[in-house]
């Protein structure tokens, strides 16, 4: 810190210098090559001295400037030629006009730099509070949601144990089945919300592997939602080539299941779920296709938004709003785009990452 | 066959999972010490000489790490070291000083009772190396033959390139187990392998496409990301 402003110190005064003797080797210059006229040498200190102003955006430098250039005008320019005489006429009148030009000049850029980094720290108030916003949505989402699964564990658990003897042996192989069946999904959720802070710890970039290879991803997510719901049905196309994308392979897996866990669950469909890759040009894309019942049109357009703020009638999606909302960050800290349409049998998500790492 | 009489020991600081974990092996007729801190599971690895060791990686006063490579001095016990899942560096590190598998948390018991035999069954035939003990590899309608070095696939010959055959029969010798990305470089490339494994990845995804009927759901060679693959558990060793 203290460094830092030495430095700006420094540089102020040889910028400030530097200028003066351009202005004054300038000045040389065309007084002698238009036969010592001295009009023109006062505009030439003047614009040194507005350029000088706008630079250090502080009063001594322009102060300084302004007396430099009254004794280099009266040393050089005017008659008698190197000697300084104070006498001179008009002399403090010039005086005068120089210093209030500096003046002038460096309060309106100091007062300019200063509404500038006013500006900022408000954006950066505003991006704070909106952050915070969607944090705090995101955790009373997540609280609400984690706290479902963990009443029924509880809860099947509590009455087990208070008394086991009152549970045949097909009901308690329920209560436990349902006690695995919710861990599960918390564990998916615990897992998302580890995503998200993989991202928040590099500044909403992700580190990207250079070159992951697109069927690796694919299997490893489709044999992770196979443990947790056995009976999915899947089909797989992947393009004959061989895909390198970058990408962050686990984030990349994560939004996978999401999407593919979301399609199992919420199309109430019996076929199988198409999971489809694209090469274009520039980018791959992956396609989650499902042929149930939609998406309701309403919803439609924010169900990626990460709106957590849902009415409570959709209590049946539990969890459903978040998994998106963090496949878009995800997404997003890639580089890509992910979208969500309804076709004629069944609803798609799908989404873009970028095969070249530009430099974001 | 193996499981009544092994021994396994469990390091585990944690309670409940090293409960679970003693149940579930209980019931199925292992014999099981436990040592909840490292220095404690040292000691237990001296003294009872387990078949078998389960290692959390996060361990109150050692390192998981120091572990393997301090038992590794002196003894080739199969270890299995268990960890949270999303630091595959940890893993791979863990493999490289001579850990024989990993189990990502959360588990469950089938998952890990099959790897503790998959690293059962290997430990026993590095004792019984003989060049009798070697036999074809068959898993599926795989099958591979190691003597006479052909694949077939449901009956029909499969062709491999020379270095894509020593990657498979590389990992079907020891089917089950996670072979890393870097043991399997060495073993295929030699020792002054470049670190990049690209070219073994590009190798994996044309036998994938020789031997997979869908490459994105394979059925004989599995990639644990970050890590290295793994080679369907072969079933002639698993009747």
């Amino acid at each position: 810190m203290k460094n830092e402003k030495i430095r700006k110190i420094a540089n102020n005064c040889i910028y400030t210098l530097l200028l003066l003797l351009a202005a004054t080797a300038l000045a040389f210059l065309i007084f002698f090559a238009s036969s010592r006229n001295s009009a023109n040498i006062a505009l030439i200190y003047i614009l040194a001295l507005l350029l000088i102003s706008q630079h250090t955006a502080s009063y001594g430098y322009g102060i300084f400037s302004a007396l430099f250039s009254v004794v280099c005008i009266n040393c050089f320019f005017t008659y008698p030629y190197f000697a300084v005489n104070f006498t001179l006429n008009g002399y403090p009148i010039t005086f005068i006009f120089m210093l209030t030009i500096a003046l002038l000049a460096s309060a309106a850029i100091i007062r300019l730099k200063k509404q500038e980094q006013m500006i900022a720290e408000r954006e950066r108030q505003i991006n704070e509070a909106e952050k915070e916003r969607i944090r705090a949505n995101l955790l009373r989402a997540v609280s609400h949601d984690l706290r479902t699964p963990l009443t029924s564990i509880i809860g099947a658990s509590a009455s087990y144990m208070e008394n086991p003897e009152a549970f045949s042996r097909q009901e308690c192989l329920d209560m436990v089945s349902t006690i695995n069946e919710d861990s599960h999904w918390l564990l998916n959720m615990v897992e998302n919300l580890l995503s998200v802070t993989r991202i928040q710890n590099d500044g909403g970039k992700v580190a990207k592997e250079p070159e992951v290879m697109v069927e690796e991803v694919v299997s490893e997510a489709i044999s992770r939602l196979k443990k947790r719901i056995p009976d999915a049905k899947l089909t797989v196309e992947v393009p004959p080539q061989v895909l390198m994308v970058p990408m962050d392979p686990l984030l990349i897996e994560q939004v996978l299941i999401n999407l593919l866990e979301n399609a199992v669950v919420h199309s109430e469909s019996t076929e199988p779920i198409r999971l489809l890759i694209t090469e274009e040009t520039d980018t791959v894309t992956f396609h989650v296709i499902d042929h149930g019942k939609g998406i309701d049109v309403q919803i439609l357009p924010e169900i990626l938004s990460g709106h957590y703020d849902r009415p409570a009638s959709t209590e049946a999606h539990r969890g459903m709003g978040i998994g998106l909302s963090i496949c878009n960050t995800i997404v997003q800290a890639h580089g890509g785009t992910i979208e969500a349409r309804n076709h004629e049998a069944g609803a798609e998500f799908y989404f873009t990452l970028p095969k070249e790492d530009k430099a974001l | 066959m193996i499981g009544p009489s092994c021994s396994i020991l469990i390091i585990e600081d944690e309670k409940n999972i090293l409960d679970f974990m003693t149940k579930a092996l209980k019931a199925n007729n292992y014999k099981v010490y436990t040592a909840t801190s490292g220095q404690s599971g040292l000691a237990l690895i001296t003294s009872q000489c387990p078949d078998l060791v389960l290692l959390d990686l996060g361990l109150p006063d050692i390192d998981g790490n120091e572990i393997i490579s301090s038992v590794r001095q002196w003894t080739s016990c199969p270890i299995i070291v268990v960890s949270a899942r999303s630091n595959e560096r940890d893993k791979v590190t863990a493999l490289d000083l001579g850990a024989d598998d990993y189990l990502t948390k959360p588990f469950g018991t089938p998952e890990l009772l099959a790897r503790i035999r998959a690293s059962l069954r290997h430990s026993n035939r590095m004792e019984s190396s003989s060049p009798l003990y070697i036999h074809p590899y068959q898993c599926g309608g795989l099958l591979i033959d190691f003597d006479r070095r052909i694949i077939t696939l449901d009956g029909e010959a499969v062709h491999l390139t020379p270095v894509e055959y020593k990657i498979v029969a590389f990992l079907a010798r020891n089917s089950g187990k996670v072979m890393t990305y870097s043991a399997i470089m060495s073993n295929i490339w030699g020792p002054y392998a470049d670190s990049n494994n690209r070219i073994l990845r590009v190798n994996m995804a044309n036998i994938r496409r020789k031997l997979e009927k869908n490459p994105a759901q394979p059925e004989y060679i599995y990639t644990e990301v970050g890590v290295g693959y793994r080679m369907r558990e072969d079933e002639f060793e698993a009747n």
